[in-house]
């Protein structure tokens, strides 16, 4: 019985008609011929014949269709390919310590199950999002390792592992947080060659970048971080930031940072370095002016991190004598002596003040480094560098900051 | 059987089957008050729009005098602006080509269309799927029932205006759990 | 009603037993209730839902873009005609063409998945009827080469979610197409190793040949598409019928059967595949270079928004037709999606074609329909 299609031509015999680009054939239901067992035999031929070639040799290769072809896992692993994609990891750069990732929210946006979640790192002091992530996690449990976020991460930050072996028991950890996501990317450069070669220079160009708009240790991976400490990246200052304990001795002033992203033509940074050394010298040097950088360093070493450094707050057994060093503000900016006279006649108030008080009250309570911190005690308040404030105005903060002071004895006493 | 073209389906309706084809939809004065919106579907009018009454003979015209014997799809789309439940019918010829869509808008509040499983059984779970997820009736359905939730469950899920959490059957999502 | 007879001393009556939905052989989580006599069923009515993730849905409130990698877990065995079928319908929706070498790509990834889905379809066919695995998993030793294929081209062994608007997500290099055509050079010797195990094995033919018969004058009404139909004489296959990509390239034959039995789905499904063969035999040497690209550059693929309107796109999937028709009205989510699934519609069948058969013989018919409850259920 044979089918036609719009098109007739012949049959031929064995039941298969050729009309155009293809026909249609039937399939051959070899009703005649008798079955009284050559079937079951020929099977058993087959089966045989793999059964011999399995002892005999090893099939390895795509064209082959018997033979063994076991693999001993875990002993012996087949390679994966390149593209092969499990679940996400973030990449930190190993020479800067620095993550790439940003915090632009599109793997957030692109992920179908929308497992993963961002918290953009804001500057401590102005309050302002930083090219950073302060927080991100993913819920490894509902990843659908479709890869999306890698492919559309503008920064190459996201990128996805080969590793397979996730199997736990403990649940709560498969919300994965960015301390255990993030991968060097000397690893991804091993289990990826390829694909990290085709975007390696415009990833860690873009991360130079954003390392300029990053201050301090912000959008450091917490891996690097001791490393990143002997170092003096480029970091911008904010104003009113005042010197910190243990002045360290100065080591070279931070490179002068233009507006964002750009670089700063050469005229323009030896004029910046100009000015930056006449003040320097105006200032005098009773323990030099730290860098801000190397400030925000020790304070993130220790359990205390605060914005602007106040004497005192930076932990157990901060010198009384430290609001010795001369008040700082940003880089070209020149605080002008009336102010700076109020700032060290402030400070040498709160200091007696807090002599009296005693080291409690220099705590504060313990934040994690990478969020915000408030203001502690006895920090100058953060004017701008050409405005006053008004005597009543520092009247009522202080009276706000004892307050503060008094409920933090209370909580740490409770 | 010759295969038709598009638009041809209407004309035949026409002559053949006077009264089948629906008058087309007219958009409701109230968005044209509101102005542009911008965002919405809009109701394709060139294919064969039949009310519902009508729709079995419509069937049974494809599959016997123009010969297109397989139905591929039945599929149910709620516009909520509109205030109703169009149920899109996809035939095709055996011999190839394109479809020929007869469509049927009943209203959201009494979504009922005659069944077509009597002569057409490959409708059966199709109907009920549009039954299950849309609220649409099919009278002189052998089985009618649920075909992917259960048979308790009230409300049809799909429908523009069933809550898509929120509802007595889930928690809130994204809220206080 | 009783079916209560009285054959001499014996009462018997009429049981309702029920088949699943936790069963090694009901391929996924399937109910069936049946009304058995003894071992012969009266009838059967299937019941869904087991798997319903509510699929539609989802598409309703994710973008475009982000319903590609949910295309992948309907049809779990074949995740690339499923997003192949997606990413047409968006095409045409939103009127992007495909560069040609996209396209030979996308032919050659729904053929090899045709290929491991008839190899492995058959496997578990014969599970189901006895043979305690061995030819499922001499069609799993050659599925597993061509999913290492996917793994390489795309990144996943199943879920591959490979497609884009516009073409592939990334492109096939030249050691992957020799990889291909070393398995290419493998796959006839493995088709006919399989059909010498299979095709004259007395215990398949007992079991196969005329049980479960789809009569040629109904099966159309039924809307079953796939093996099923074209087991049944009806040569309907979408890429002959409406030609979509580049198939109007190939030359290949539609597979039909004669009687429509379980016998038949088998050699429809083998013959199959040796098309296949043919068809990627052809697309792999009329492959374009790469100069074309493998993806529409002007596509925005997470910020599509194709002008409200409405399209229809089907493909041929191993399974049978699966269709996507998506409406738009403008907006970056589909305002409605659905899904024609093959393996839904052929269960139409199931009742009727397991009426006055065996249990055993129902688990096989189950088996030669060949469904897939992520493609059911949805």
């Amino acid at each position: 019985m044979t089918t036609t299609t719009a098109e007739k031509t012949t049959t031929s015999a064995a039941g298969q008609i050729r009309a155009g680009r293809g026909g249609v054939v039937v399939v051959q239901r070899r009703s005649n011929k008798p079955h009284m067992g050559q079937g079951l035999a020929k099977g058993m031929a087959v089966v045989i014949k793999h059964f011999a070639d399995a002892l005999l040799k090893r099939n390895d290769s795509r064209d082959e269709i018997s033979g063994m072809f076991t693999v001993e896992y875990p002993e012996e692993v087949l390679a994966l390919p390149e593209t092969y994609r499990n679940m996400p990891v973030l990449l930190y750069d190993d020479e800067t310590g620095h993550e790439l990732c940003t915090s632009c929210f599109q793997c957030e946006r692109v992920c179908p199950p929308q497992v993963i979640h961002i918290t953009q790192a804001k500057n401590p002091e102005t309050g302002k999002p930083v090219p950073a992530a302060a927080e991100f996690i993913i819920e490894y449990d509902s990843c659908m390792s479709c890869g999306y976020c890698a492919e559309v991460c503008p920064f190459d930050a996201i990128k996805m592992d080969h590793y397979f072996e996730l199997s736990t028991p403990n649940h709560l950890a498969m919300d994965v947080h960015k301390e255990a996501l993030n991968r060097p990317v000397s690893y991804y450069a091993t289990i990826a060659p390829n694909l990290w070669a085709e975007v390696r220079d415009t990833a860690l160009k873009k991360l130079q970048n954003n390392i300029k708009r990053r201050p301090g240790t912000i959008g450091v991976a917490p891996q690097a971080l001791g490393k990143v400490a002997a170092k003096t990246p480029a970091a911008k200052v904010a104003p009113g930031a005042a010197p910190g304990a243990q002045a360290a001795p100065s080591a070279a002033p931070a490179k002068p940072v233009a507006a964002i992203g750009k670089n700063m033509p050469p005229e323009k940074v030896a004029r910046l370095e100009a000015i930056r050394a006449a003040n320097r010298a105006r200032r005098g040097a009773a323990a030099g002016a730290p860098s801000h950088h190397e400030q925000q360093v020790q304070l993130a070493e220790e359990p205390v991190l605060s914005s602007a450094p106040p004497q005192g707050a930076a932990g157990p057994g901060a010198a009384p004598g430290l609001g010795g060093a001369a008040p700082s503000t940003g880089p070209g900016e020149d605080m002008p002596s009336d102010k700076r006279a109020r700032l060290e006649a402030i400070r040498a108030a709160n200091r007696a003040r807090r002599e009296g008080e005693g080291p409690a009250a220099a705590d504060a309570p313990v934040q994690s480094a990478a969020e915000p911190a408030p203001v502690q005690d006895g920090a100058v308040p953060a004017a701008e560098p050409d405005k006053d404030m008004p005597d009543e105005k520092r009247a009522r903060l202080e009276a706000i900051r004892a307050a503060n002071r008094a409920r933090r004895r209370e909580q740490e006493g409770s | 059987m010759a295969r038709l073209n598009s638009g041809e389906l209407r004309e035949l309706l026409e002559r053949d089957l006077p009264g089948a084809l629906a008058a087309p939809h007219s958009p409701p004065q109230a968005a044209e008050a509101h102005g542009e919106e911008e965002n919405h579907p809009v109701l394709q009018e060139h294919d064969a729009v039949v009310v519902a009454e009508r729709l079995p003979d419509v069937a049974r015209y494809l599959r016997d005098q123009l010969g297109y014997s397989y139905l591929s799809h039945i599929t149910a789309v709620d516009y909520l602006r509109e205030g109703l439940i169009e149920v899109v019918y996809f035939f095709y010829h055996p011999e190839g080509g394109g479809p020929q869509i007869v469509r049927v808008r009943v209203p959201r509040d009494n979504a009922v269309i005659p069944s077509i499983t009597p002569f057409w059984p490959g409708a059966n779970l199709q109907e009920r799927e549009a039954y299950d997820l849309f609220g649409v009736h099919f009278p002189g359905h052998p089985f009618l029932r649920r075909v992917y939730l259960w048979d308790e469950f009230e409300g049809y899920p799909m429908r523009k205006d069933f809550p898509k959490t929120g509802d007595k059957y889930t928690h809130v999502t994204g809220g206080e759990e | 009603m009783i079916a209560g007879t009285f054959t001499g001393t014996i009462k018997t009556e009429e049981l309702q037993i029920n088949i699943g939905p936790q069963h090694p052989s009901t391929h996924g989580v399937f109910r069936m209730i049946t009304r058995i006599d003894g071992e012969t069923i009266l009838g059967l009515e299937p019941v869904f839902g087991y798997l319903h993730r509510n699929h539609e849905q989802l598409g309703e409130v994710s973008s475009y873009l982000q319903i590609i990698p949910f295309t992948d877990r309907l049809d779990y065995f074949n995740s690339m005609p499923n997003n192949q079928g997606y990413c047409m319908a968006v095409e045409k929706l939103a009127g992007i063409e495909v560069p040609e070498r996209a396209e030979y790509i996308r032919v050659i990834m729904a053929e090899l998945s045709r290929i491991q889905n008839h190899a492995t379809a058959l496997g578990f066919m014969l599970n189901d009827m006895g043979a305690m695995g061995t030819p499922l998993l001499y069609g799993f030793r050659e599925r597993e080469k061509i999913l290492d294929l996917f793994e390489a081209a795309s990144g996943a062994r199943m879920m591959c979610s490979y497609m884009r608007f516009g073409g592939v997500a990334r492109d096939i290099d030249d050691e992957w197409l020799g990889e291909l055509k070393k398995l290419m050079v493998g796959l006839p010797a493995f088709f006919d190793e399989f059909e010498r195990l299979l095709s004259e094995n007395e215990i398949l033919l007992s079991r196969a040949r005329n049980v479960g018969i789809l009569p040629k004058a109904v099966a159309l009404d039924y809307s079953v598409t796939g093996p099923l139909l074209r087991g049944s004489g009806i040569p309907y296959d979408v890429r002959r019928a409406e030609p979509y990509s580049v198939y109007d390239r190939f030359g290949f034959d539609v597979v039909v059967g004669s009687v429509g039995d379980i016998y038949d789905r088998y050699l429809v499904r083998v013959e199959e595949m040796r098309q296949s063969l043919r068809i990627l035999e052809q697309a792999v040497q009329q492959l374009p270079d790469a100069s074309g690209g493998h993806l529409n550059p002007k596509v925005k693929q997470q910020s599509i928004r194709p002008p409200a309107g409405e399209a229809y796109a089907r493909v041929e999937t191993p399974k049978g037709e699966l269709g996507f028709y998506l409406v738009s009205d403008g907006s970056g989510r589909p305002y409605r999606y659905k899904i024609r699934a093959p393996s839904f519609i052929n269960l139409t069948a199931l009742s009727d074609l397991a009426r006055g058969h065996k249990v055993a013989d129902l688990v096989v018919i189950l088996g030669s329909i060949d469904i897939v409850m992520g493609e059911v259920d949805r």
